[in-house]
């Protein structure tokens, strides 16, 4: 995949690189232009981040998408190519989540109020300075209690984190926040008694694991210190723990 | 010590990890009558989660091809029982059991167990409405 563009070329150049590409098709003026506009992939890219797709995935379709752009662009036309590329590229983007993001697709209404109840529950938060229970978030939307639930629960069943995932500011992933320290792996080893089972899991997994049974820190807690919903942390320590059964029920002899 | 018994809820699932799902979802919604907040509330699905997969693992060697939630709601706490879970549970050897037990006593503020008449162990848990 080419880098973000180093050198930013002036418009003038640009021009005239898209009309020789569309004379010649040179793959190596096609290289150029899709450094240059590299930026603009990133940027469209980082828009549909914290989706449950690991970026760098995003960054690649986003790619695609400019590879497309650039082919079927005309420059003899008076329009500027990044009002040409850019709803070629989200179409791309939108594409790709409506056809492999998910394997259980929620009605179109379902999934904005999952939205809806993240963004209230965290406003709620960061008020309050605690969790809302579900009539709270159900008098602060406006809706059910039963609807919350349905929410909540629903966006659970479609929406498995990565600890990939990026965070809203952009490039950094979960696991560069949490950060790796081997004294984690040791100290759950220790308290759980687990020696060997904790090497299943990462050290930035460790790490969440240390933050909520060790530091003994609520959810909502983690979520403040780490700049993400509480909605994303209950799915990434869930997630973890799921790798820690497994590892440890392949491992488990049966005994009668 | 728990407050008086307000309202009772049971429900019997399959032993059968396509029934996740479920459990979450009755949780929920009992975590919502008692007025747990959502830590507390995602706190008890977890451990919930917890034992019901534990309850299906051949290590568990589960006494019935059925798991019962007993919730029973107070004024200041949901009190949950499961039925008959393996008794690997409180096997030291068993890195399962150790595992899972570890989950419940951090994240529930009580955990206790029985052996079930009927074979295996009855868990019983507690987590507290904290205010504010």
């Amino acid at each position: 995949m080419p880098k973000r563009s180093q050198k930013k070329l002036a418009r003038e150049e640009l021009l005239s690189l898209f009309q020789t590409y569309n004379e010649n098709k040179d793959p190596k003026v096609k290289e150029i232009l899709v450094g240059s506009y590299m930026n603009l992939v990133h940027s469209l890219a980082r828009r549909f981040a914290n989706r449950g797709e690991p970026l760098d995935d995003l960054v690649q379709v986003a790619s695609m998408g400019l590879l497309k752009a650039i082919d079927r662009f005309d420059s003899s036309r008076n329009v500027q190519f990044t009002t040409y590329a850019v709803p070629t590229i989200v179409g791309e983007l939108r594409r790709y989540f409506r056809d492999r993001s998910s394997t259980i697709r929620l009605p179109r209404g379902l999934r904005e109020r999952s939205h809806t109840l993240n963004m209230a529950i965290q406003n709620f938060s960061q008020e309050h300075g605690r969790s809302p229970n579900i009539a709270e978030i159900a008098a602060a939307v406006g809706i059910t209690e039963e609807e919350v639930i349905e929410g909540l629960e629903g966006a659970e069943a479609t929406n498995v984190a990565s600890l990939d995932t990026t965070t809203d500011d952009g490039d950094l992933s979960l696991l560069d926040i949490i950060g790796g320290e081997d004294k984690t792996m040791r100290l759950l080893d220790e308290r759980l008694s687990l020696a060997g089972a904790m090497s299943s899991l990462d050290s930035r997994e460790q790490n969440l694991l240390y933050l909520r049974f060790i530091e003994g820190l609520s959810q909502t807690e983690i979520a403040d210190r780490l700049d993400i919903s509480q909605m994303h942390v209950s799915r990434l320590l869930r997630r973890t723990l799921k790798l820690l059964r497994q590892d440890l029920t392949s491992k488990e002899p049966y005994r009668s | 010590m728990v407050e008086e018994l307000d309202e009772e809820v049971h429900i019997s699932v399959p032993t059968d990890e396509r029934m996740t799902s479920v459990v979450r979802l009755a949780t929920t919604a009992v975590a919502s009558r008692t007025g747990l907040n959502l830590d507390q509330a995602d706190d008890l699905n977890t451990a919930l989660d917890e034992l019901f997969r534990f309850s299906i693992t051949q290590e568990s060697k589960p006494a019935s091809s059925v798991f019962r939630i007993h919730y029973n709601i107070h004024a200041d706490c949901l009190e949950v029982v499961t039925e008959g879970i393996g008794v690997s549970f409180t096997d030291e050897a068993s890195k399962v059991g150790r595992y899972c037990r570890f989950i419940l006593e951090k994240m529930m503020d009580s955990v206790t167990d029985k052996p079930n008449p009927a074979g295996g162990l009855d868990v019983h848990i507690i987590k507290r409405i904290s205010q504010g």
